[in-house]
């Protein structure tokens, strides 16, 4: 038997995402507007529906409403729809009411991007 | 035309024996080579597909493996698509005839899925199978999208939980009379209730193990065959397409369109319709994924009453996964959709195993395979050779 370990330590930029990665790591949720068609993707599509390349970044509230939700041992995570958005997003649920519908993007942790959403207070739900 | 010369799989398990990738596809190959009646000089390209370079740990496999197998000389070229390596694989071989860049080509799937790793650090490798800048940033288990995009095909069809269970269960059992299988088991109702959820509605027992094997296949233009090998299946068409690798980005997340798209292209080729195909292998990555599949080759418009009335048993009108599938044969990566298309071949040409052989094979059989979330899928068709 040949025994090897491989250590490896990518730095991955941003690229033309950059906005969209910079909102997840301070919490706000930054969608592509398309020029053309006025549709708003989040996560953001490069190229829209329509055709079009041309498109500006936009800040949404960041609340989130669940359209399918999974649970198991490879932890909470669900497709929610941004309010503001036309596409549905993958998010990992973190502290979500199993009867919640609603949530908050969080802020990043640990320096890392991420898509987590927070479940809304009762106040902030209704 | 493209013929199927030679076909043959290795054992899809776990290697506990210290042979490692080289060997199971050396074995597959000689197996596959010997069917086919031809001359190792005979072979002008070699297509290898595996998944991932961080499986093998081989940058360049197809190189090693072509030295391996005698045909240092030959073209050689590997494959990448995801869990699609192997029939994207399949079909640059038979682009490459269709093409009259060679006549003869050896088209060898593996992957070392199961001894080589860790499970869990062949989790984290799959899970770079997402975009890595969307889905990738919540730290989504493969199960997990899967199971989202199952709950969207649950919510706009019938299928329950039952019929998740009742494809575990016929998988199983058709792994049970396949010599070569992963997991042989027949599983009753209560093993569902105690098997955990690892991402609802799938539990551990709705998912495809992680196997070790290899599977190979030789594609002769039908201008040149062996003088014993005239008879041998056809492929009658190929067909592939992508879909929006985000699964937020799609219309309906649960609907397997980029297969639609690719079962048309393939039949188109083939001058058939769906109903013509009267064995079908899938990609069956969980229990779910089988019934989205079945929908969207046209094999089915109600997957949960054609699963109930027997559509896709042994003895049914077109059946399916009779190798075990992913969830029962086991799941090599690379090795899958190669091992679709000999399943199909051997099928077909009523050589594969006693246990496993329909008395009566149809005319028309369909290999199908898919990477991501279906992100991309390729299929293709094969049929008798008195159908051509």
């Amino acid at each position: 038997m040949i025994e090897k370990s491989l250590t490896l330590e990518y730095r991955l930029p941003a690229g033309w995402l950059k906005p969209w990665v910079d909102g997840l790591l301070a919490g706000r949720a930054i969608g592509r507007s398309c020029t053309g068609c006025k549709n708003v993707s989040f996560a953001p599509v490069r190229v829209c529906e329509c055709g079009s390349t041309n498109g500006s970044w936009i800040e949404l509230p960041g609340t989130a409403s669940i359209v399918h939700r999974t649970d198991g041992l490879d932890g909470s995570f669900a497709l929610a729809k941004f309010d503001g958005a036309q596409t549905n997003c993958v998010v990992r649920l973190n502290n979500f009411p199993t009867d919640a519908t609603r949530g908050r993007l969080a802020a990043a942790d640990a320096g890392v991007p991420a898509i987590v959403l927070a479940g809304l207070k009762q106040d902030e739900a209704s | 035309m493209v013929a199927v010369t030679g076909a043959a799989l290795t054992p899809f398990n776990r290697r506990k024996d210290g042979s490692s990738f080289r060997d199971w596809s050396f074995d597959a190959f000689r197996a596959a080579f010997e069917m086919s009646g031809l001359e190792l000089r005979d072979i002008d390209l070699l297509v290898i597909a595996s998944e991932s370079d961080f499986f093998t740990l081989q940058i360049n496999p197809a190189s090693v493996l072509a030295c391996d197998f005698g045909l240092a000389g030959v073209s050689t070229m590997r494959v990448e698509g995801g869990g699609a390596s192997g029939q994207l694989a399949v079909h640059a071989g038979v682009q490459a005839i269709r093409a009259r860049q060679a006549r003869h080509v050896a088209v060898v799937g593996v992957d070392p899925s199961a001894s080589q790793l860790p499970a869990e650090q062949v989790k984290m490798l799959y899970s770079n199978s997402f975009d890595a800048w969307t889905d990738g940033m919540t730290g989504v288990s493969s199960t997990a999208l899967y199971a989202l995009s199952c709950q969207a095909f649950m919510a706009r069809t019938s299928v329950t939980e039952d019929h998740l269970n009742a494809v575990t269960t016929a998988n199983r059992d058709n792994a049970t009379r396949n010599p070569r299988a992963h997991l042989k088991l027949q599983h009753k109702a209560a093993d569902f209730e105690d098997s955990p959820f690892i991402a609802s509605p799938y539990r551990r027992l709705h998912c495809s193990p992680l196997s070790d094997g290899s599977a190979a296949i030789i594609l002769s233009h039908a201008n040149f065959l062996p003088v014993e090998r005239k008879t041998v299946p056809r492929i009658a068409g190929i067909g592939s397409a992508s879909d929006h690798m985000h699964l937020g980005s799609r219309a309906d997340p649960g609907r397997f369109a980029s297969k639609k798209i690719a079962m048309k292209r393939a039949a188109r080729q083939a001058g058939v319709t769906p109903d013509a195909i009267g064995l079908a292998e899938v990609y069956d990555a969980y229990a779910g994924a089988q019934l989205q599949t079945l929908e969207a080759l046209g094999l089915s418009d109600d997957p949960a009453h054609d699963l109930d009335s027997g559509t896709f048993s042994r003895d049914g009108r077109c059946p399916v996964n009779l190798s075990g599938g992913m969830m029962g044969q086991g799941a090599p990566v690379g090795a899958i959709g190669v091992g679709q298309t000999a399943t199909c071949a051997l099928l077909l040409e009523g050589r594969i195993e006693p246990e496993i052989q329909l008395s009566s094979p149809p005319q028309y059989a369909v290999a199908d395979t898919h990477g991501g979330v279906c992100t991309t899928s390729a299929v293709t068709i094969l049929k008798q050779p008195e159908a051509a």
